[in-house]
């Protein structure tokens, strides 16, 4: 497994951060037009993906890739996570990841 | 000053329900009957108005309550209506009469009005259902009340009957017949000159204990008068040990000068506000020729498969049942004091084509198991009150001091079950109610969050659950499942107990008395389970063992005889290893060759929800940031 270079766990809040980095972070599609699709962060807010998924896309999506905006993810994988998703506990993680326990993660 | 009522009062009432004033109101004198103080400190007043004929529900405000606490106002007394009005009941087609102001005409009445007949009868009557004064002093077999429809010659034998009666009593019985009984709903602390009469519808056993204050001994009874109202009586020490044999179950006794305080909800069994203490000075007196005076016990019964929900709580269940089969007689040695103890397991049956065994425990296990052993055969019906619900074997039902069982009962519900019994329960095959029972009950869900632990805090201590089992829930993976190890054994279709190869054919129940051609196999197995923290080894009875392996002990059987390449045994298990559980478990501590060894048993097995768990491990989370 090749851990050389860990995607962050973020949210709309996080990925500011993070710009340029590596990162993961599960959105609810909200549009998808044109290369591009729009998605509720789980906090809430709006996250711009590009790329194009090879399959269909359930409500709930992963995206890992570029941070290439404050706002958007540049999508290398796209991985289907269904169409019920507890976004608050997934929040929470990506909090605890990013706060003191950012030592497990990265 | 009358004494007597009104002739057609409640006509009268009924005829002007709302008087402008109290000029309006003429003559109404009444009988106050089934007096009845309800409420906090008894500050609601309802009583029946009778003028002989008829009669109507009626309140006094609780103005007035004072009149009847001090004694002015008591059942069967005579009031004259000064004022009142007469609502409606919504949605009924009866009405209910508010008495604003009344005086007292006349005390008490040695009985009930009832214009027909003239004779004089004692207080002892019975409440009908229907609008008829019916009164019978007839005895007769069944234990409930029983109602006639012509009025006037019942009445006449009745008092033939009590005629007779009083005549050969010996007087000191006689005396009480002309005692003034007040109901069980009437008494309260801060009145003290009462007499009830009630029967003992429950006796407890006399137990010792010892407190900072020095050793004891008490029991309890649980007493039921005519209009179903139940109390609760306690004895201690000397008043235990005067009372203790005088006070038989199902007998009538006049009891006074026994004192009342609020009852401690946390051991009340008996609806009451109210629990009652004898003490030397209490008076008790057996009533005699009183076999149908008061009901009988009463039941309130749970059908067999509905006893899930039940498992392992505070509450205890009646049921009632046509019996299998009766055990012999088992002697077991209880843990706290070492004492041998009589135990009897029998097996009942009902509509709901479940069967469940109850554990009779003590005297009932020696005396009624005994005729239920003997009359086993002409399969009677035996109700049983008070039962625990217990987990052994999913639903098993025991017996504690204070549980009654009644064979053959006259009741609805018994003569249902015999006709049942008798048209098509005979003959149709039940199954044990733990077969097949929802994964939902109290021990699956809800406490699969509560005393969560890891694996590590059960082997790091040794010692726990020396005394009595402890529980806690853990979440874990089957680590591994050793193939060659007694997973099953052979069991009774009917009470899942261990069968053994009976000379010919089929197997022998011992439980159950009799051989059968067909049994189970049902799951006994050890399973390695691994959490974060470490290792543990498990027990697992049969419908938890199947949730873990995926399929039933005759299944995996069929599998592991299967000759050929594909080890489908092998493979089976190998699927149910790795995969994650929730489990409920208590660890005990057993004894082999005098080394003492902890022992972990799996109570239920639920599936993982990912979901819950992470909100579960998020609180868990904040909660070490707390303490830290």
């Amino acid at each position: 497994m090749d851990t050389s270079n860990p995607a962050v766990f973020v949210n709309a809040e996080l990925l500011r951060l993070y710009v340029g980095r590596r990162v993961r972070a599960v959105i609810q599609v909200l549009r998808s037009d044109g290369g591009v699709v729009t998605g509720k962060s789980t906090d809430d807010n709006q996250i711009l993906v590009k790329g194009s998924p090879t399959s269909p896309l359930s409500k709930f999506v992963e995206v890992v890739g570029i941070a290439d905006g404050e706002k958007s993810i540049h999508a290398e994988i796209w991985t289907n996570f269904g169409d019920t998703f507890e976004t608050h506990t997934y929040n929470q993680l990506c909090q605890l990841a990013n706060g003191e326990f950012k030592h497990m993660f990265l | 000053m009358a004494k007597s009522v009104s002739a057609d009062a409640i006509s009268t009432i009924l005829a002007n329900p709302s008087p402008e004033s109290s000029a309006d109101v003429p003559e109404i004198v009444v009988q106050v009957v089934d007096l009845k103080a309800t409420g906090t400190g008894g500050s609601r007043i309802m009583f029946s108005a009778s003028d002989g004929k008829r009669k109507l529900r009626a309140i006094l405000p609780a103005s007035m309550s004072s009149e009847v606490m001090s004694g002015k106002i008591q059942n069967l007394g005579l009031i004259r209506i000064l004022d009142y009005t007469l609502n409606d009941i919504p949605n009924k087609p009866d009405k209910y009469l508010i008495v604003t102001n009344c005086e007292v005409v006349s005390p008490p009445l040695e009985s009930e009005i009832v214009s027909e007949v003239k004779s004089e009868e004692t207080g002892i009557f019975l409440k009908p259902k229907q609008e008829s004064e019916i009164k019978s002093e007839v005895k007769s077999e069944a234990p409930g009340i029983v109602l006639r429809p012509k009025q006037e010659m019942v009445a006449k034998s009745a008092a033939q009957i009590v005629h007779e009666q009083r005549e050969n009593m010996a007087p000191a019985a006689r005396m009480s017949m002309t005692r003034r009984v007040f109901p069980l709903v009437s008494l309260n602390p801060y009145q003290g000159s009462w007499t009830i009469k009630v029967r003992v519808t429950s006796k407890g056993n006399m137990r010792t204990y010892k407190n900072a204050r020095g050793e004891g001994c008490v029991f309890n009874i649980e007493l039921t008068d005519e209009d179903g109202t139940q109390i609760q009586a306690t004895m201690f020490n000397e008043a235990a040990k005067k009372f203790y044999d005088r006070f038989q179950l199902g007998k009538v006794y006049y009891i006074s000068k026994g004192s009342l305080k609020l009852a401690n909800k946390q051991f009340k069994t008996v609806k009451n506000d109210y629990e009652m203490t004898l003490n030397e000075n209490s008076e008790v007196e057996e009533a005699r020729n009183e076999e149908t005076f008061v009901p009988e016990t009463k039941f309130d019964f749970v059908q067999i498969d509905e006893l899930g929900p039940y498992v392992n709580a505070k509450e205890l269940v009646d049921v009632i049942g046509v019996v299998q089969n009766v055990s012999p007689t088992m002697s077991i040695r209880r843990k706290s004091d070492n004492e041998n103890i009589p135990k009897r397991d029998i097996t009942i049956a009902d509509e709901t084509k479940k069967t469940v065994v109850v554990s009779l425990w003590n005297e009932l296990a020696t005396n009624i198991g005994q005729e239920l052993l003997d009359t086993a055969n002409q399969s009677p019906i035996v109700a049983i009150k008070s039962l625990r619900v217990g987990d052994f074997q999913g639903v098993s039902l025991s017996t504690i001091g204070r549980s009654t069982v009644i064979v053959n009962p006259d009741i609805p519900e018994a003569k249902k079950l015999r006709s049942w019994y008798d048209s098509e329960g005979k003959e149709s095959s039940m199954a044990s109610v733990s077969a097949g029972m929802s994964p939902s009950t109290k021990s699956g869900s809800r406490s699969m969050y509560s005393d969560r632990i890891s694996l590590s805090h059960v082997t790091s201590n040794p010692s726990l659950g020396e005394d009595k089992p402890v529980f806690f829930s853990i979440r874990g993976y089957i680590s591994f499942i050793k193939p060659d190890q007694t997973m099953w054994y052979r069991a009774c279709k009917t009470c899942n107990k261990k069968v053994t190869e009976a000379l010919g054919a089929g197997y022998w129940c011992e439980g159950c008395q009799k051989n059968e051609e067909e049994c189970n196999l049902r799951y006994i197995m050890v399973v390695k389970v691994s959490d974060a923290s470490g290792e543990a080894y498990l027990s697992a009875f049969n419908e938890d063992a199947e949730k873990i392996v995926g399929c039933s002990a005759d299944e995996l059987e069929k599998l592991k005889s299967q000759v050929g390449e594909e080890n489908s045994f092998q493979t089976k298990l190998k699927e149910a290893t790795w995969n994650s559980h929730l489990f409920r478990i208590s660890v005990a501590q057993n004894e082999y060759n005098h080394e003492k060894r902890q022992r972990i048993t799996v109570r239920a097995v639920a599936p993982v929800d990912f979901a819950a768990e992470s909100r579960f491990l998020l609180e868990e989370i904040s909660k070490m940031r707390v303490s830290k």
